[in-house]
């Protein structure tokens, strides 16, 4: 086999090995959930699709807490207690944001990708409804959970 | 040969000296910038409170120490502290920070900011006797080789700046303050 045959084939099997991992769980689009357990909270975690860093998923956390990847156009509600809540992410540098979470009340955290040195860097950031409301009609829920 | 070291010795440590003060340089430039309004003198200790009901549901750790949760027959003394967090980033597109060579040497990539402000209002009954309010602005840059603070952080400096700056703003308000009906 020639050696540029050979490249030739690992680069496409790398590069499809990169197309089926950005493969995102997203299921339904956008749809307000309107009831919010009693003496909790509601953030919805979004991530706008976009072409830049779309094949990188991060990892969300809640206080520490596993709670969803967030993949390129996708959403996620969580439902949560009142009091302060940080959500984190990370991949080669970490972005956080606290909210206090107020029992009854909705919220909105906004995720994206932004340029790093080795992988793309997440950005979480904490965005008024009227911003949110207009962009995460396009999104898609997360389906994957954990 | 030892002369030969000698001089291997001295590039090795000014070359050392020349990372060193180039990364104190680049980081001192990436430290989160904060501005807090009104200027007020810091006080040192809190060496006054005054008691009321406070009406305050969050994090008690941003609440004023001037005040103090106290008995309150009638229509006494009450507190309401409220705050609001407004965030914002700016960024230079990707595609610019990868070919400008200026970013490649640690110049910002974008910046981050946000707006603390603060609001303690005290009423008696319903009636709105006094309010204080402060504002905190902070702004951190990004590189490609320095993120710097998350946002949880600099909402945390901020709303202890506010706090801060309220009860300074108390404490050049003690005598009146302390002539409330149930001040102290």
């Amino acid at each position: 086999m020639k050696k540029s045959t050979l490249i030739l084939i690992i680069l496409t099997v790398f590069l499809l090995g990169m197309f089926l991992l950005s493969c995102a769980p997203l299921g339904p689009a956008f749809q307000k959930t309107d009831a919010i357990p009693e003496n909790m909270g509601l953030v919805y975690i979004y991530r706008p699709s976009k072409g830049f860093g779309s094949g990188v998923a991060y990892e969300v956390k809640a206080n520490g807490v596993l709670i969803t990847k967030l993949h390129n156009g996708g959403y996620y509600p969580y439902f949560t207690l009142p009091g302060e809540t940080e959500f984190s992410a990370k991949t080669e540098t970490k972005s956080a944001v606290t909210i206090d979470v107020k029992a009854g009340e909705t919220y909105y955290v906004k995720g994206s990708i932004r340029l790093g040195l080795i992988v793309g860097r997440p950005r979480l950031l904490v965005v008024s409804p009227e911003v949110a409301e207009s962009e995460i009609i396009k999104c898609k829920l997360i389906q994957e959970r954990k | 040969m030892i002369k030969g070291k000698g001089n291997w010795c001295r590039k090795a440590s000014q070359f050392y000296l020349t990372i060193s003060l180039s990364s104190i340089l680049l980081l001192c430039g990436c430290a989160a910038k904060m501005a807090v309004t009104p200027e007020v003198n810091q006080m040192n200790h809190v060496d006054f409170q005054i008691k009321g009901k406070i009406l305050y549901e969050g994090n008690k750790e941003y609440l004023p120490r001037t005040i103090t949760e106290g008995a309150v027959p009638g229509d006494g003394i009450s507190f309401q502290y409220t705050y609001e967090a407004i965030y914002g980033e700016h960024d230079i597109p990707d595609i610019v920070a990868w070919v400008n060579p200026l970013h490649l040497a640690g110049f910002p990539t974008g910046e981050n900011t946000l707006i603390i402000r603060g609001k303690l209002d005290i009423l008696k009954g319903k009636e709105l006797i006094k309010s204080y309010t402060a504002t905190c602005g902070l702004e951190k840059t990004r590189s490609l080789f320095w993120e710097g603070e998350t946002y949880s952080s600099l909402r945390k400096k901020g709303l202890i700046a506010v706090r801060d700056n309220i009860e300074a703003q108390m404490k050049q308000d003690r005598d009146f303050l302390y002539k409330l009906p149930i001040g102290n």
